[in-house]
Order: C-alpha cells, then sequence, then structure tokens
C-alpha cells in the first residue's frame, strides 16, 4: 500500500506541474473573458505558437536558417533559454493585438460571431504553423540545469517537472500581485467588472483591450513554452490547450483568481493520473472532464453569465 | 376559490431573501396589479409566478392545479401566457410570423416537418386576426425588428394573447412608452379582458389604477398590502411615494 | 401532385440547381476540371446543408460535426463488411448508426447552447476521433478502413453499377435533390420555424408552450443523419473510410464553408460555399500549397465584414440593380434582419 503511493508521487508531481501550467493559461483565458467578453477559441492556438516561437529561438532543428542567427545560436543554452522565455511571449502578444483588431468588429453583436473569429483565427494560425514549421513534431531543447532527473526512494523524479511547477506558480504570483498591487492591475479589474467603469475613471477602453488581449495572449505563451517539453510541439496541440482551459474556468468560476488556480490543480491531477494509468488515452481525459464538467455544473459562471450564455 | 393562487412563496438567491412568504389570489375575469417600488421584488414574484423560477418554498396553484416548479412550456400549456418587459420577440420574423407561432394549433403542429406553414391559410388567418386586435393590421409582413416601439409593445402582448390563454401575465407592459402610447394600451387591455383574466406588473401606478380591480403592493420581498384600487389610496406607502394622488 | 403541391416542394432556383448539377458530369470536363471533383463537391453540399440546419437555422454552432461525417464514412463499411455487401441496407446502416451516435451526443448537449454547446460538439468529436483512431480491430485505426465497396445500386429487376464516378455521381446527385427538396419544406413547416425561433429568442419559445430541448434533440440528430449519409456516400468516392475526416480540421472547414456561402441569410449559402471551397482549393491550389491559410483568411474577413457571405454579396448586387428581390429570389431564409 505504502509502495503504491509512492509509487504515485511522481505522477501527483506531474500533476502539479500540468495543473499550475494549466491555471496559468486560464488565466490569461480569463481575463480575456472578463475584459473583452469574448470565449478566446484562438487562445490554445497561442499557447502553440509561443512553442513554436521558443522552439525557433533555441535553434537547432527548429532554428532559422539566416546567418545571422548563427552568433545567436552560438549563445550558452541558459541566457538562449531566457531570451526565448521572453522574446517568445512578447510576439506572441503582438499576435494578440492582431487578433484583437479584427475582434473590434464583433464587440456588442450577437456573441457567436466572436466565437466564429476566434475559431477561424485557430484555424488559420493553426495553418500558418504548418506552413512554416510543417507538420512534424518538435522538441524544445533544454539547458543542462533543468533536465534529466533524480532519484529519491525507488522512483525517478523528472528535474524538469519541478522547474515546470515552480516557474508556474512564481508566474501565478507575479500575476496576483500585478492584479491587485499595481494600479494597471487595479484599472484591469474595473474593466472586468464593467467596463463602463473604464471610461468613468477615464481610461480609454479600447487600449485596456487590446492590452489585456496582448497580456493574456503572452500568458498562454508562457504556458505553451512550459509544456513544450511535456507535451511536445505540434501544429493541433492548440486544441488540446483550450479545452482544459475551459474547464478550468467553468470549475473555478469566471472572475475568481484561486478559483482559477485550484480548478486548474484539479484538472491537471486527473490528466496525470490517467496518463500514468492510461497513457495513450490521458489527452481524451480532458474531453471526457468537459462533458462531465459542463453536465452537471455551469454555474461557475455567475460573475460574467453574459459572454457564457452566448 | 380563485382561479390563480399563489401561497407562502419563498425566494432566495445566494444568501438574500428576495420573496418573503408571498401570498397572492387572483380572480378569474379580473384585472390584477401588482407594485411596488424598485427592486422590491416584483419581477421574482412575476418569474416565480410563471416557472422562470423555482420557488424555494410554497405553492402555485392554477385552477385548482398544483403547478409550482413546473417548467415554462408546462405552465404555457396550462394555459397561462405572459409577455416581458425586456421585449422578447423574433426579430427576424415577421409580425405575422411572430403571432402564427403562437397559435396553439400551429404548437399542436410544432413537430411536422412537412407541412407548409405560409400556406396554411387558416393558422395565417387567425394570426392576421390577432394582429387586427392589437392594432396591427397592415403591418402582417413587416419584419419585427422595423416595427415602432409602441408596435413592438403591443406585438409582444398579441404573442402571448394568440396561445388563446385563460391567464395573462404582463410585466411592466407601458415601460418606455408615451402618454399616447400608453392611452391606446389601455385601451387595448380594456378589450382583451373581456376574454382573459390578466395580472400586470406595473410602475406607473395611474395606468394600473384606473385599470386594475385589485392591487397587491409588494416591498421587501412581502405583500404590504392588497385591495382595491379605493381602498389602497389610503394605504400609507402609497400616500407616502406620492404616487396615490395621481390615481 | 397538383401543380399548387409541386410548387411547395420545389422552386425555381432548386430547379436550377437540378438542372446544373445535373448536366455537371456532361460538362465538367470542358471546363478543364474532372468527374471525381463533381463527386467531391455533391457529397459536401449534402453535408453543407445538413451542419446549416444546425448553425443557420437554428444557431447552434456545432464544430465538430466532421465525426458524423467519419461515422456514416465508417459505418457504411462496417455494415458492408460484415451485415449484407447491398447498397441501401449499408446506407441504411451508415444513417442509422450516425443518427443514434448524434442521439447520444444531442441529449448530452440539447440543453446547451452558445459557447458551451460548441466547445463540448469539439469534446465529443475529439473523443470519436480518439475512438477511430485508438480502435485499430474495428476501424483500422490510423491506416483506416480500405477497399470499402462501391456497391451496385439494387433495383430489384435490375442492378446498376456505380463503379465509374460518372455513375455514382448520379447516385450522389439523387440523394442531393432528395435532400434539397426535403430541407426546403423542412425549413418552411412549423418545426423549421420553430427551431429558427429558437435560434432567435429560445426562452421566449419555451413561454409559448414548445419543448425547446427536444427540438434541438431532434434537429441535432437528423443533421447527424444526413451527415452519416454523406459519409457514407464518401466513403464509396474513396473506397475506404480514413481518420483525417473526423479531425477537428474538417470540422471547422465545414463551418468556413457555410458562413462564407452565406448560410445564415440563405438557404442556398452551403451551397455556394462549397462551390468556392473546391474551386479556391482547385484554382489557388495549383498557385501555393498554403491556400487553406487563405481561405481561412476569406472566413475572418467575412465574419468582420459580411456575415451574410457570398449570398449576402449577392443580395447586395441584386439591390445595386434595382431588381426586386422577390424577382429572382435567392430564398432569403430564415430572413435574417442585418448582422446583428
Amino acid at each position: 500500500m505504502v509502495d503504491f503511493f509512492l509509487g504515485l508521487l511522481p505522477h501527483l508531481l506531474n500533476g502539479v506541474a500540468l495543473g499550475l501550467l494549466f491555471a496559468l493559461l486560464s488565466l490569461g483565458f480569463m481575463l480575456i473573458i472578463g475584459v473583452m467578453e469574448v470565449i478566446n477559441l484562438a487562445h490554445g492556438s497561442l499557447f502553440a505558437l509561443g512553442a513554436y516561437f521558443a522552439v525557433m529561438l533555441m535553434g537547432q532543428d527548429g532554428g532559422l536558417p539566416f546567418a545571422f542567427m548563427q552568433a545567436y545560436y552560438d549563445l550558452p543554452a541558459i541566457p538562449r533559454y531566457i531570451i526565448a522565455l521572453i522574446v517568445a511571449p512578447a510576439l506572441v502578444a503582438v499576435v494578440g493585438m492582431g487578433l484583437e483588431i479584427c475582434l473590434r468588429r464583433t464587440y456588442g453583436k450577437d456573441p457567436l460571431y466572436g466565437l466564429l473569429l476566434t475559431f477561424g483565427a485557430a484555424l488559420v494560425l493553426e495553418e500558418i504553423i504548418r506552413e512554416i514549421w510543417g507538420p512534424a513534431e518538435y522538441f524544445l531543447p533544454l539547458p543542462k540545469a533543468i533536465r534529466g532527473g533524480f532519484f529519491f526512494g525507488d522512483m525517478i523524479y523528472s528535474n524538469y517537472r519541478i522547474f515546470a511547477a515552480v516557474f508556474a506558480m512564481a508566474m501565478i504570483g507575479l500575476l496576483w500581485a500585478f492584479l491587485n498591487r499595481t494600479p494597471y492591475g487595479a484599472v484591469i479589474k474595473a474593466g472586468a467588472h464593467d467596463s463602463e467603469m473604464v471610461r468613468v475613471l477615464g481610461y480609454n477602453l479600447s487600449r485596456l483591450r487590446l492590452f489585456v488581449f496582448a497580456f493574456g495572449a503572452a500568458l498562454a505563451a508562457i504556458a505553451g513554452i512550459v509544456m513544450a517539453p511535456i507535451w511536445g510541439v505540434r501544429p493541433h496541440v492548440g486544441v488540446d490547450a483550450v479545452i482544459p482551459a475551459f474547464v478550468v474556468i467553468v470549475l473555478g468560476g469566471v472572475g475568481s483568481f484561486w478559483g482559477a488556480v485550484s480548478a486548474g490543480l484539479l484538472v491537471g491531477m486527473v490528466v496525470a493520473l490517467t496518463a500514468a494509468f492510461l497513457t495513450e488515452w490521458s489527452l481524451l481525459s480532458m474531453y471526457l472532464l468537459l462533458l462531465v464538467v459542463v453536465t452537471f455544473r455551469s454555474r461557475g459562471f455567475a460573475g460574467k453569465a453574459s459572454a457564457l450564455k452566448a | 376559490m380563485a382561479l390563480f393562487e399563489a401561497q407562502h412563496l419563498h425566494k432566495r438567491f445566494a444568501d438574500q431573501v428576495v420573496l418573503e412568504d408571498i401570498t397572492l389570489a387572483f380572480e378569474e375575469n379580473q384585472i390584477s396589479g401588482i407594485m411596488g417600488p424598485n427592486g422590491a421584488g416584483k419581477t421574482t414574484c412575476f418569474n416565480v409566478l410563471t416557472g422562470r423560477y423555482k420557488p424555494d418554498r410554497g405553492q402555485v396553484r392554477f385552477d385548482g392545479r398544483d403547478i409550482t416548479g413546473l417548467p415554462p412550456r408546462k405552465i404555457a400549456r396550462h394555459g397561462i401566457a405572459r409577455s416581458f418587459q425586456m421585449m422578447n420577440l423574433f426579430d427576424e420574423y415577421t409580425a405575422l410570423e411572430n403571432i402564427v407561432l403562437a397559435l396553439p394549433e400551429v404548437r399542436a403542429k410544432g413537430f411536422s416537418m412537412t407541412h407548409d406553414l405560409a400556406g396554411d391559410d387558416g393558422a395565417q388567418e387567425r394570426g392576421a386576426a390577432v394582429l387586427a386586435r392589437i392594432g396591427l393590421a397592415g403591418r402582417e409582413h413587416t419584419p419585427a425588428s422595423d416595427l415602432s416601439y409602441g408596435q413592438r409593445r403591443a406585438l409582444e402582448i398579441g404573442i402571448a394573447l394568440a396561445a388563446e390563454p385563460r391567464m395573462l401575465f404582463l410585466d411592466e407592459p407601458t415601460s418606455g412608452l408615451g402618454s399616447d402610447a400608453t392611452a391606446t394600451l389601455a385601451a387595448l387591455i380594456q378589450e382583451i379582458r373581456k376574454s382573459v383574466t390578466i395580472v400586470i406588473i406595473e410602475h406607473d401606478m395611474k395606468f394600473l389604477f384606473d385599470l386594475a380591480d385589485r392591487i397587491a403592493v409588494i416591498h421587501w420581498g412581502q405583500v404590504i398590502a392588497q385591495g382595491t384600487p379605493d381602498t389602497l389610496r389610503d394605504n400609507e406607502w402609497v400616500r407616502a411615494s406620492n404616487l396615490g394622488a395621481l390615481a | 401532385m397538383d401543380p399548387q403541391g409541386i410548387k411547395n416542394w420545389f422552386t425555381a432556383p432548386m430547379l436550377v440547381s437540378f438542372l446544373v448539377f445535373g448536366t455537371m458530369p456532361f460538362w465538367i470536363e470542358a471546363i478543364g476540371l474532372y468527374q471525381y471533383l463533381g463527386l467531391e463537391v455533391m457529397i459536401w453540399v449534402i453535408f453543407a446543408l445538413a451542419v446549416n440546419l444546425l448553425l443557420g437555422y437554428t444557431g447552434l454552432p456545432s464544430f465538430g460535426h466532421g465525426a458524423f461525417l467519419g461515422i456514416g464514412a465508417y459505418a457504411f463499411g462496417l455494415t458492408q463488411f460484415n451485415v449484407a455487401a447491398n447498397l441501401w441496407i449499408s446506407l441504411l446502416g451508415a444513417v442509422a448508426v450516425t443518427a443514434v451516435l448524434g442521439g447520444l451526443v444531442a441529449a448530452f448537449i440539447s440543453h446547451r447552447r452558445g459557447i458551451y454547446f460548441a466547445l463540448m460538439t469539439i469534446a465529443c468529436a475529439q473523443i470519436f476521433f480518439f475512438i477511430a483512431s485508438k480502435w485499430t480491430d474495428v476501424t483500422g485505426g490510423e491506416d483506416g478502413l480500405l477497399n470499402i465497396a462501391r456497391l451496385p445500386i439494387d433495383l430489384g429487376l435490375a442492378e446498376i453499377s456505380i463503379k465509374s464516378n460518372f455513375n455514382l455521381y448520379y447516385l450522389c446527385f439523387a440523394a442531393y435533390v432528395i435532400i434539397v427538396a426535403g430541407m426546403w419544406r423542412l425549413v418552411h413547416s412549423p418545426f423549421g420555424k420553430v427551431i429558427s425561433a429558437i435560434k432567435q429568442n429560445d426562452s421566449r419559445v419555451a413561454f409559448l408552450g414548445y419543448n425547446v430541448w427536444l427540438y434541438k434533440w431532434l434537429i441535432f440528430t437528423l443533421s447527424c443523419a444526413v451527415s452519416g449519409l454523406a459519409g457514407a456516400l464518401f466513403a464509396m468516392a474513396q473506397e475506404g473510410a480514413y481518420i483525417n475526416i473526423m479531425s477537428l480540421q474538417w470540422s471547422g472547414i465545414v463551418i468556413l464553408i457555410v458562413l462564407i456561402g452565406g448560410g445564415f441569410i440563405s438557404f442556398w449559402g452551403p451551397v455556394l460555399g462549397v462551390i468556392f471551397y473546391f474551386l479556391a482549393r482547385d484554382i489557388l491550389g495549383a498557385y501555393t500549397e498554403a491556400w487553406l491559410l487563405w481561405f481561412g483568411l476569406t472566413f475572418m474577413v467575412m465574419v468582420m465584414f459580411k456575415p451574410e457571405g457570398l449570398a449576402g454579396i449577392w443580395q447586395d448586387g441584386q439591390a445595386m440593380f434595382g431588381r426586386r428581390k422577390a424577382a429572382v429570389e435567392p430564398c432569403p431564409e430564415p430572413n435574417h434582419a442585418g448582422g446583428d
């Protein structure tokens, strides 16, 4: 019995890492729902795009074939990885801004149009990825320091999972501080509560929306980069990412920061434990979870009903 | 026994009590009114009576049958129709199509996938008759979204009326109407009361005092007074809100 | 049938479409295209019409409908292999299996709309996709179900071979004639008016005494059954059933097709969309591998600026030339009053 639980430990660690990454992804998704009342079906594609940009910035098979990049690719892995973690989300944020500008045409209309537009954007982004990087799977090269594993008891633990969990936790902490301890965070929260309030407070609503979308996209990209070594980097990974984000939001409730984090952990655990025992079917567990969750619970959305009733 | 009775209704949302021990009775062939300040629980009360919300406790009876907590479609099939304060029309449909869909005969054929509805002269004629009754003759083929505000209000009532209900609930029918349109509406309600029992929620007290046979005043989720308009004129709350004078 | 009765079943644009599609095999090669393309167009038109029953008429975004096309294809092959190698029985098997599975999915999602509905259709489609790809014994997994035969049309006294694309095309065309006439009838029936009312305002429909859930369940199941028929025809066209048509990409493409064609405002939107899609594939595809990307971008531009699609542009064009809409009537059904 004790052996069984000890054997479970590495999987639980995986669950925590996955769960925190899902939470990070979902918090970006939630900010966009809050301020724009748009369900961004392309959120998973932004997640995937982040991973691909990181592959590009890490070099090796995914690198750019330009001579001037060679000096950069000769840098040690750690600075390259840090650069990837900063530059890739920034690039994705720019893509997110483009998407937000497209979405402006749908504000105030039937939410179906926002849904269709982001659905189309998801397909387009996936097609762009196929064009640039092809259908093959990539692996994100990692610095030595966060590769490999160590033994604890009889079980092998992955260093990277620990790094992923700690990194995601730090990002969530920073995000919380940003939203609750800075004036920018206060404006975003005001916008999520009531977009009229932003105007009353004298801020430019269009600019806020642009910024929040870019910010949400960057969070998706960060989650995508950190998830890349765990899930692999494939063109359609975007769909697999948007589903847990949605499940987390349904479970945690729109507008609840810690609700999203705890729901993320729960979803991460479910996926990790299925992966442990039914490896082939681990991604399927998310889809089943979505069916169960939406069938039995949908009042999590009390805060912002309008965007989700659609 | 009254046609429609609500006994000891309670309703809370989260930790807020919205209705507390509401008991109401609406007599057949009368116009009954419900009034009260905003946030007093009148709309919630209305929604509980017409099946949109289920009460936490209490009973709703119609024509001797218990209809508590039935879904809206079942309540509608018992012969209870309602209009909405926020207009709830089928904007892509013409005025006539809006009405025709509400006719019980069309509802009975609802699962027919081959019957040609536009060529169903009986249904079209009966729909046109309802439109004529609410003053929209000649507007049959105008899309609902192109009607004027007052016409949309009338159509809202027409849809409820087309269902040939025994009991008609009107939710703030004058909201947004000017004084001429309100007078037209009052005439319409006077006309339709001949065939249907009516309950109106209204904030326009003059309108209600002129039309209603009995009025219940709801405040803080409770019925604080009820009676005929004449007896209510002396009511404390009605006088305090300085609107009784209008009536 | 009296003349009035015939008029209720067939309209001028419908007869034009019968004329164009009915003669297509005789001129398609003359304009530099090929017979198989005609087959694909016919099958996808049936599929797109089925999807538009949900998206355009009932306002239900089914983003995973490709799964039902795939289920129809597999069911057709499996019936043919395991039950009877007879065209009618296999077609019936395909439609019945798809309807049952569609009805099952519909039972889970018919109390939903909008985003919940969309994501639950995606989830169900992914589940079917996973099952089809892992259940190798039945579906052939990643290799697909091979050697599905184009069974002869059994007319009792005679049999007609549909081994050639030309003959198979006419089987598909016959299915198209039946589906189009039936659907046109359906959308003008009380049932059709109720589902379209559900799209506009579902709570009001409930307050009129209609069982909204049951209507949604029925239309979803029906749409799946028709998709299953399209899938069966597709299995014969491809002589196999393959996992890729169940992927979300294909589910997405059919949504793109329906909207670009103008499914929101016109019965004929899906037909226009399919023609546009296959012409774009063959013409644009000759120049660029990334044509699907351009197609997706076209979709985004349409959602932003002209959600009424090609049918909407056609109507605008007619209005510009000052012709009365009713004269040719590109069937503005359901009459959509603008984009919002």
